[in-house]
């Protein structure tokens, strides 16, 4: 079969990690599949840029806060001038945009597997607690706030220590109330309003990355318990597990609200009860780790959109274990030249 | 002290600073005003230069030359 | 064949900011040579800079757009032009035309209505401050006047005991629909029980019937859903008015707050992205009115939409009038209209248009107006070319609340013209001069001077 010429974003494989090396690194190893990836990087100096074994070609784009025109634009031009069959977007800010703009998308001859819009608002932060009662999960505590008036209250009624989360991103931890109008202020400087405010619940926490094919079944889900995380709340070390109630859990969301896509789970699991904390809409920094235990989600849905048999079982095992490390490129400046100056590599 | 005569130009625009390891973007236009720069030529004929090069009056060129010579200064380059 | 000229340019490479967009020269920029076919240069030639430009055409567009996604779904539907948004009467006169009655805020804009032609029947007043003389004006005209606090209930019911029989009147909540911030400052919380406590005290009195609610969750929702549950609520609280005091309501009024194309500053998505279209605020709203209505009851519904209708029919034209690097090595513009005339750069970033194609690269930069005034920035930061003098930036949208909150600060306000359906263009509003500014004024007479004699000024104590 022909090379199918896949955009992939989330290329900053920095301290804080996009997950767009890994889905990259994921579909070059499906040994049946001739993928050619073209990486969509928002800033000259993401490491994908210059790891021409993983993203064979990169594109600077404009961001998708900035002008919707303009995006749809350059995925035109990208296509035109280089060659683009499908975009799996990997970044939260980007997703609005896309689900948004699926059929724009799709006439430009470019595909993608996402959820509809509304699936897409349906997980938003500020809604979790209609998601937990339809799937029966417990979530813990949560405020939306706009002020900090509301902010205060929040704080008082949810008790110390808090999470402050952002709209899109960033999370971050408070013990007292001076640490959280901190966060709030420094979140919603950068992703604005509004702010969501959780109590802290206890337990493990343990994630699923999961594909949903839009008809309610499942493309695949690994779950994993982080073994050691970041100062910044990364995983660093990893291994699979098989939880029945956090994979329940997945497959009731998948099934009742037929999710189109990638998405990752958060919870905190506490003997029974599972606590959803978030549920992300798009492929988590760790993805790679599925595909290293034989389930190479981001292959399976360029089999689903290209109707390309599926692999016979989605199993895995408990048990494996993932390690990050750190690697260092030297090259000279000539590609961060051209990035700069031609928004290309 | 001028840096000018450090940094490392290419045709595209892109200008590096050995020194300092600052990288930096400019023009056709802003590299007909660096080169003159560096050749020790006088604002007036940094105009000049512009103006047999370019589709410019004199006195836009006056102009622009003098803000882009403030802007090297709030790099301190010159 | 000498080359294109563009303004040399020399940029600084920092992490977070290399994205290629930000100068690049083909996405991004926009270019608006004219504004419904009437080019900018015409119209700035004829009518000055800074202008004001409405497009009736967008106008007509947006109402006809608005209107169709309700009354096909609920044909008991009447807008009520929000004069607040924009009271110029050329703006109100279209609207009025096509179809919508009044909402005003205030005794100003009650009598500007009044004046214009409209009848006290077709006047929602709402708001916060109706004086008893307006209160008793507006209902002895037969408007439609909406309760906002329990200190209004003593004010109608004096007006009740001068005409010796019940006034009808609607009242205003406020509730919780799930969005933030939640409005609560106007009317009465429905959730807590206010609402029904003043219903209560209303009938008790007996001067007072209830025919209709109002309620305007907010501004710039953008959330369909959170109208549904508004919409959910009022019918369950008209009901229970009707079946335990035997009220009847007669209209639901559900406010405004559609948001237009207009970026709010702090908002991460485009505007594009974020809005739903407003058919599915009209599917929101209509769906929970025949799932909460009984049988055969089908009130009037008003919606007092301002912005969503007349925002994007709104285009202010400015000129660059000089260039200034800053300190810190970013551009900067003077331009010849400030926050005295786009009072919403608050809180809206505006969609910034030039009027030519310019050859460079982009440049962070600032846009200051022409007060004297440290605070008149109408852009904090937007990439642009570098730009002449002389060149003209659009600002959009821009049609709502500015021609209604401009302030009068050392410059004369400008024209305002309208673009009518056959590209004619009348000015509705003249360029102010002195007179406009003095004539209120009065010089004691004992203050008037011919010409001014510095000579005896006080040196010491003034005695």
């Amino acid at each position: 079969m022909a090379e199918i010429y896949v955009g992939i974003s989330g290329i900053n494989a920095v301290d804080n990690p996009g997950p767009g090396v890994g889905v990259a690194r994921s579909l070059h190893e499906d040994p049946d599949l001739k993928v050619h990836v073209v990486g969509l990087a928002y800033d000259t100096q993401e490491p994908g840029i210059y790891m021409d074994w993983v993203i064979n070609k990169a594109f600077i784009m404009p961001y998708p806060s900035a002008d919707a025109e303009a995006y749809l634009q350059r995925l035109h031009y990208i296509k035109h001038s280089y060659g683009l069959d499908v975009v799996l977007p990997c970044l939260d800010a980007e997703l609005p945009f896309f689900t948004k703009y699926q059929h724009e998308i799709a006439a430009l001859g470019i595909r993608t597997f996402l959820p509809t819009l509304d699936q897409f608002n349906l997980r938003g932060k500020d809604r979790l607690a209609d998601i937990a009662e339809a799937i029966q999960v417990s979530i813990p505590p949560t405020k939306v706030v706009t002020s900090l008036a509301e902010l205060h209250r929040a704080v008082e009624r949810i008790g110390l220590p808090v999470m402050v989360k952002g709209a899109f991103y960033k999370a971050y931890k408070a013990y007292t109330y001076q640490e959280a109008v901190a966060h709030y202020h420094k979140l919603v400087a950068e992703w604005g309003y509004p702010v969501i405010v959780q109590g802290m619940v206890f337990g493990e926490e343990m994630n699923v990355v999961a594909v949903g094919d839009g008809q309610g079944e499942l493309l695949g889900q690994v779950g994993i318990k982080k073994m050691w995380i970041t100062s910044l709340g990364k995983i660093w070390t990893g291994v699979t597990i098989k939880n029945e109630r956090m994979r329940d859990v997945t497959a009731n969301f998948i099934r009742r609200y037929r999710w189109k896509g990638p998405l990752e789970m958060e919870c905190m699991v506490d003997g029974d009860t599972v606590y959803l904390i978030e549920i992300n809409p798009r492929f988590p920094a760790w993805s790679y780790f599925a595909t290293g235990v034989g389930v190479n989600l981001p292959a399976n849905i360029i089999r689903k959109i290209y109707q390309l048999p599926l692999p016979a079982t989605f199993d895995y095992d408990p048990g494996k274990l993932y390690i990050r490390y750190t690697d260092e490129l030297v090259t000279d400046m000539q590609m961060f030249q051209k990035i700069t100056t031609q928004g290309e590599n | 002290m001028n840096r000018l005569h450090q940094l490392a130009i290419n045709d595209e625009g892109f200008v590096f600073d050995p020194t300092t390891g600052e990288s930096f973007t400019t023009n056709p236009t802003g590299l007909t005003i660096l080169q003159g720069l560096r050749a020790q030529k006088s604002p007036s004929q940094i105009v000049e230069d512009l103006c047999a090069d370019f589709e410019v009056q004199p006195e836009d060129a006056e102009r622009d030359i003098n803000d882009f010579i403030d802007v090297l200064r709030t790099h301190k380059l010159i | 064949m000498k080359k294109i000229y563009e303004k040399p340019v020399f940029i600084k490479l920092e992490s977070g900011f290399m994205n290629k967009f930000g100068s690049s020269p083909y996405y991004a920029r926009k270019i608006r040579k004219d504004i419904d076919g009437v080019s900018i240069d015409q119209l700035v030639s004829q009518f000055g800079s800074p202008l004001f430009v409405y497009s009736e055409a967008t106008l007509r567009r947006r109402y006809r757009e608005m209107f169709t996604a309700f009354n096909t779904r609920y044909p008991h539907v009447t807008f009520g032009w929000s004069y607040k948004t924009n009271y110029l009467q050329a703006i109100c006169a279209i609207m009025h035309q096509e179809g919508s009655i009044a909402e005003v805020v205030s005794e100003m804009e009650y009598d500007k209505a009044r004046r214009l032609g409209v009848e006290g029947k077709d006047i929602i007043f709402n708001g916060p401050f109706k004086s008893p003389f307006a209160l008793q004006k507006a209902l002895s005209e037969g408007a439609m006047v909406n309760l906002d606090h329990f200190d209004e209930i003593y004010d109608i019911e004096r007006v009740a005991d001068a005409w010796g029989k019940p006034v009808k009147i609607g009242i205003r909540l406020n509730m919780d629909t799930g969005i933030h911030p939640q409005w609560s400052r106007f009317g009465l919380n429905l959730d807590s029980g206010q609402a029904m406590d003043a219903v209560k005290r209303i009938a008790s009195g007996g001067k007072i019937a209830i025919n209709g609610l109002h309620c305007h969750i907010g501004t710039y929702i953008l959330d369909p859903s959170a109208y549904a549950r508004e919409v959910e609520k009022m019918v369950c609280f008209a009901y229970e008015l009707e079946d335990q005091f035997g009220f009847k309501i007669e209209y639901l009024d559900i406010g405004g707050g559609f948001p237009s194309k207009s970026r709010l500053k702090g908002m991460y998505l485009p505007p594009e992205v974020a809005i739903s279209p407003i058919d599915d605020y009209a599917e929101r709203i209509t769906d929970a009115l025949y799932r909460h209505l009984r049988p055969g009851d089908f009130p009037r519904l008003f919606l007092e939409s301002g912005r969503w209708l007349i925002d994007e029919a709104g285009y202010l034209i400015t000129s660059v009038v000089a260039t200034k690097r800053l300190p810190d090595g970013r551009r900067s513009y003077v331009a010849d209209a400030g926050v005295n005339l786009l009072y919403t750069s608050y809180w809206y970033k505006y969609t910034i248009e030039l009027d030519r194609e310019i050859q460079g690269v982009n440049e962070p930069a600032v846009i200051y107006g022409p007060l004297c005034m440290n605070i008149d920035i109408i852009d904090e930061g937007s990439l642009l070319p570098p730009l002449d003098r002389g060149t003209r930036l659009i600002f959009s949208p821009v049609g709502a609340y500015n021609v209604t909150q401009w302030m009068q600060f050392i410059e004369y306000r400008p024209n305002v013209v309208l673009i009518g359906d056959a590209g004619q263009v009348d000015v509705i509003r003249e360029k102010e001069d002195l007179n406009d500014i003095d004539q209120r004024e009065r010089l004691p007479e004992r203050l008037k001077f011919d010409t001014l004699d510095t000579s005896h000024a006080p040196t010491g104590a003034v005695r």
